[in-house]
């Protein structure tokens, strides 16, 4: 596993709360390799944004409680980093993506200084040197006019460019890995095109890592090489993407591909799952899905499906796989 | 639900809708400096027929929502007609306005801002009868249970807070609350654009059961196509105020012609991953809709924009049977404007 | 509205109000602060019957200047002989009447005319608006002091400059919450159904701001016993009425400092402090009650002290998968072996 830029293995986490506690990630492993987009599926409340939070080591106990057995970062060891150390990977070697850029950015600052700024702190350039740097990133993003625009603060500009101001950021110092936690869910769909397609480019161009976080099964379908679907917490199918949408093994997955409306579809009524995603307190005994999957039997009551690796990389937990019922 | 085809010539329309423009004033940085205007919407005209489901798509900044508030009474139109049931909606005494509202509702797009937290959800069902009055707390409740069964939630949700309930209940809330007065015409603005996937599909569902089976008029503001391709007869394009295209569902997504429409449609990503296509992608962001450019509103991002369109508003020309376009590449530029040179790409 | 609903409505207020002083007691500043507000407010009430002598009674004086003793807990003043552990207490009802009294008055001037320039704007908004910045900048002492020479030393004239000037405010921080709420969703969907302008300030937009006027009220009566206390400090308060800011001056011109009857200072000034630290206390509580994120870092620290590692370590270890036989029935493709599918 020579070619693996990060290693994540049984990540768990809860949080506290008054009457129980909220099981947000319930062990999950994940692997990316050098210049691989892997794409982390799942709903709201999932615990998806929880994991790349705990990739980042961003979580805070209080309130929040986590264990990883294993952290490694280009074969680094993160697991048992002291925060001073992980202040120096972050956004050197490690750069995160956010969903809202008003809040990601600083409203007080001018863009190009928020990003000299990363140059500055991890790297040995003067304040001119970082200017430049700054401008040739805003370029390569596509921000039309990047010297003066530096100089705008985050309000002057519109939702597209400051995405694309975020991913300058991020990709600052070249890092090994970038989490994208729903880079384009607040845009315009055109915007939402353009922006996708800086971030793919970067991406492939400087081969740099990815993990990307979503709902949007869409941006799933256009940018990621590898798809880990999560369900309350936990990992329940992983697969190549083409395999993932053409094939899904698990009925989540497939009740997911169904109920996205396609325009390539004649018009047809609304293909739904029934009920709702499990209360992270309160969470139903065995498979997590069962009492919305029309699949299952009455082990799925009782047992939580194992994890299950395949040597071609797929991965499934549940009792009743639906490649196993076509096949019969 | 089938409608006829060529939705401009309905006879009878629900609501009408006639050169409707809506200016908002822009604030002044000081007294005397010159007044600029935000033109939301601009020119727009449209016929919705009883009990068919009428789209419209756009961006934000399009003023898709500014129009779906001028139609219900909201905001009163700068310029233009607004006809309901073939009455001027905005020329009406009050108390005939207010009868003539009492037909129509709205559901929003954000669940959790459109009911109020401080309400427990009988109250928030109940209000629009208790606001008119006329039916005791008996009839109320009753009616409102009745709701609560047909959106999917329970008698022991009756006394519950909204901050209780997860996104989609909460918009299955405000749907009963949309309906409870036995509307015939609904806007939904975004409906289920603020939740997860998995439930867009069961809202979507609930609304075309309810529009079934009482026979609503729907006026659908999305910018996901996909889905209002699905459930739309005819669809609105609109950009920057205007009317980019207009048509019949069918026409428009197997056959667009406008620049806009294409480059809306390939931008959408597909979840069909064999398929693979070439994708138009805009250059530049959405212009502000404060003081939009001359001539054409889509020029600058257009990749096919012309000299002529810099300059020369594009009016809307029927191409063939229900279906419009403004855009000068495919119609032509007016007879009169004869100028040398207006066919000619405008330069980088 | 019928009887039975209004009484509905008050019990649910009263209810809201009960909840509020619940949650209070459970946060452990809050309960420090509902303890001292309320101990003021009894010896407040019960002045006649804690304080040992009746100040105000001319016949119970005692000798000037005595220093403390049982029978004088704080001693005597220097300059009447009045026991100062009574007047201490008695003190504490003009404080606590000015400052409660005009909070309330504040509240609701305040309230209103924030609500009226946030929901009904245009010329209204501007009106009010234009009349608070005016009155920023009018300087209240120096009218206090002109008001006074005119209509005399009272707390009346202190009360009425207060109300008429402490307005603005609440009305500036209420006006911009309401400018929030009148575009909600939920204000438009009433619209929709015809609510009248009236309805939707009383049903939605007053209730949504009761949370700030509680907070913001807590916050003021300190602000007022405060400025009150000094007012009288100054002489321009009642000079019959016993208040701990004329107790100050008293001290300070009766030379306590001169004869080391530093009691004489201490007492009126612990006063003034106990009993705006008790509203502010309380105040600031609220702030955190009403802010859901701050609510999350107070309680959640509590939370974790509590925290039983074992029960931890059960929750983490449940997450793991199954060690278990395959079945019989379970016919799946086995782990990290062949799969060609």
């Amino acid at each position: 596993m020579t070619n693996a830029v990060l290693e994540v293995r049984n990540l768990k986490v809860a949080f506290p709360a008054p009457g129980g506690v909220i099981r947000a990630v319930e062990g999950i492993d994940l692997t990316t390799k050098k210049g691989e987009c892997v794409a982390l599926v799942g709903e709201s409340g999932c615990g998806k944004s929880v994991t790349a939070l705990s990739v980042m080591k961003l979580l805070r106990t209080p309130p929040s409680v986590s264990r990883i057995d294993e952290l490694r970062l280009d074969g680094r060891d993160l697991t048992h980093l002291p925060e001073r150390d992980m202040e120096r990977i972050r956004g050197k070697d490690m750069a995160m993506i956010f969903q809202d850029a008003m809040t990601a950015l600083n409203p007080v600052m001018t863009v190009g200084k928020q990003i000299d700024e990363v140059y500055r702190r991890h790297t040995k350039l003067s304040r001119k040197q970082a200017r430049k740097e700054t401008v040739k990133a805003l370029e390569l993003v596509g921000v039309p006019e990047a010297r003066s625009r530096a100089d705008s603060f985050p309000h002057e500009l519109s939702g597209g460019m400051r995405q694309r101001v975020l991913i300058a950021l991020a990709f600052a110092c070249m890092p090994k890995l970038i989490i994208a936690d729903e880079p384009t869910t607040s845009l315009d769909v055109t915007i939402q095109a353009q922006v996708l397609d800086v971030l793919k480019s970067m991406q492939r161009d400087h081969d740099v890592s990815a993990l990307l976080i979503t709902h949007d099964l869409s941006v799933v379908a256009n940018m990621a090489d590898t798809v880990y679907v999560m369900y309350s917490g936990k990992i329940v199918e992983r697969a190549a993407v083409l395999e993932l949408f053409t094939d899904p093994w698990h009925p989540y997955t497939e009740g997911l591909l169904a109920s996205v409306p396609r325009l390539s579809d004649d018009k047809q009524a609304f293909v739904q799952i029934p009920d709702t995603v499990p209360h992270p307190m309160h969470k139903p005994d065995g498979c997590y899905f069962h009492p919305r999957c029309s699949h299952g039997g009455p082990r799925c009551e009782q047992h939580m499906p194992r994890l299950q690796t395949l040597q071609n990389g797929r991965q499934i937990r549940c009792w009743h796989p639906l490649h196993q019922e076509r096949v019969t | 639900m089938t409608v006829n085809g060529n939705w401009q010539h309905a006879s009878n329309p629900l609501l009408e809708m006639e050169g409707v423009s809506v200016n908002f004033p822009v604030k002044r940085a000081y007294p005397f400096s010159k007044r600029r205007w935000i033109q939301a919407v601009t020119d727009v005209s449209l016929k919705i027929s009883e009990g068919e489901t009428f789209g419209i798509v756009g961006e934000s900044g399009c003023g898709k929502s500014t129009l779906g508030n001028a139609m219900i009474g909201m905001i009163r139109p700068t310029a233009g007609a607004v006809r309901f049931q073939g009455q001027d909606l905005y020329a009406l005494k009050p108390k005939a306005f207010k009868e003539a509202r009492r037909s129509m509702q709205m559901i929003f797009q954000d669940p959790f801002s459109s009911l109020n937290p401080r309400f427990s959800v009988y109250d928030i069902i109940k209000e629009p009868m208790h606001i008119r009055g006329g039916a005791s707390e008996a009839e109320m409740k009753a009616k409102v249970l009745e709701l609560l069964k047909l959106v999917g939630l329970d008698e022991e949700d009756l006394y519950r807070n909204p901050s209780d309930f997860s996104g989609g209940q909460r918009q299955r809330i405000g749907i009963a609350r949309a309906i409870v007065l036995n509307p015939k015409f609904l806007i939904c603005d975004e409906p289920v654009s603020g939740l997860d996937v998995s439930v867009h599909a069961q809202i979507m569902n609930l609304l075309m059961e309810i529009q079934e089976s009482r026979n609503l008029t729907y006026v659908f503001i999305s910018h996901n196509l996909a889905v209002v391709k699905n459930i739309c007869q005819n669809v609105l394009v609109m950009y920057l105020g205007k009317v980019m295209e207009a048509g019949t569902s069918d026409a428009l997504f197997a056959n667009p012609q406008h620049p806009y429409t294409k480059a809306l449609l390939s931008a959408v990503l597909d979840v069909d991953v064999e398929r693979s296509h070439d994708r138009i992608l805009l250059e530049g962001d959405t212009p502000s809709p404060i003081d939009p450019p001359q001539g054409c509103r889509f020029w600058q991002r257009c990749p096919f924009a012309m000299n002529g369109c810099r300059t020369i508003p594009a009016e809307l020309v029927e191409l063939e049977d229900g279906h419009q376009i403004a855009c000068h590449l495919v119609s032509g530029f007016p007879p009169d404007q004869t100028a040398a040179g207006l066919d000619r790409p405008v330069s980088a | 509205m019928s009887k039975r609903n209004v009484l509905l409505q008050v019990a649910r207020r009263g209810g809201s109000f009960l909840s509020l002083a619940k949650k209070l007691w459970q946060h452990p500043k809050g309960r420090v602060g509902l303890i001292l507000v309320s101990l003021l407010v009894l010896v407040a009430v019960l002045a006649p019957v804690l304080a040992p002598y009746d100040p105000y009674d001319v016949t119970q004086r005692a000798e000037k200047g005595l220093r403390p003793s049982l029978k004088h807990p704080l001693g005597t003043t220097i300059t009447t002989g009045q026991d100062i552990f009574s007047m201490l207490i008695y003190g504490t009802r003009v404080s606590l009447m000015i400052g409660v009294s005009t909070g309330i008055i504040l509240a609701f001037l305040g309230a209103l005319m924030g609500v009226m320039a946030g929901y009904i704007g245009g010329f209204v908004d501007n009106l009010i608006m234009r009349v608070v910045d005016v009155l920023l900048v009018i300087p209240t002492l120096p009218l206090i002091i002109v008001l006074t020479g005119l209509l005399g030393r009272s707390y009346f004239v202190i009360v009425l400059v207060f109300v008429l000037f402490g307005w603005t405010g609440l009305a500036r921080v209420i006006r911009s919450l309401v400018l929030v709420l009148k575009n909600s969703n939920y204000v438009k969907a009433a619209e929709l159904a015809g609510a009248s302008r009236w309805y939707i300030m009383t049903k939605h937009i007053l209730p949504g701001t009761s949370h700030l006027i509680i907070m913001n009220t807590t916050l003021t009566c300190a602000g007022i016993m405060v400025a009150e206390a000094g007012l009288s400090f100054l002489g321009l308060g009642d000079p019959t009425a016993i208040s701990w800011g004329k107790m100050l001056a008293e001290a300070q011109g009766g030379g306590a400092l001169l004869f080391g009857a530093w009691w004489w200072i201490l007492a009126p000034g612990a006063g003034i402090f106990l009993a705006v630290f008790s509203f502010m206390r309380i105040g600031i509580v609220m702030e955190e009650i009403f802010n859901p994120r701050m609510k999350a870092s107070s309680g959640i620290y509590k939370l974790f002290k509590h925290l039983n590692n074992d029960y931890l370590d059960e929750v983490f270890d449940s997450m793991d998968d199954e060690e278990i036989a395959d079945p019989p029935d379970h016919a799946g493709p086995a782990v990290l072996e062949g799969g060609h599918d």
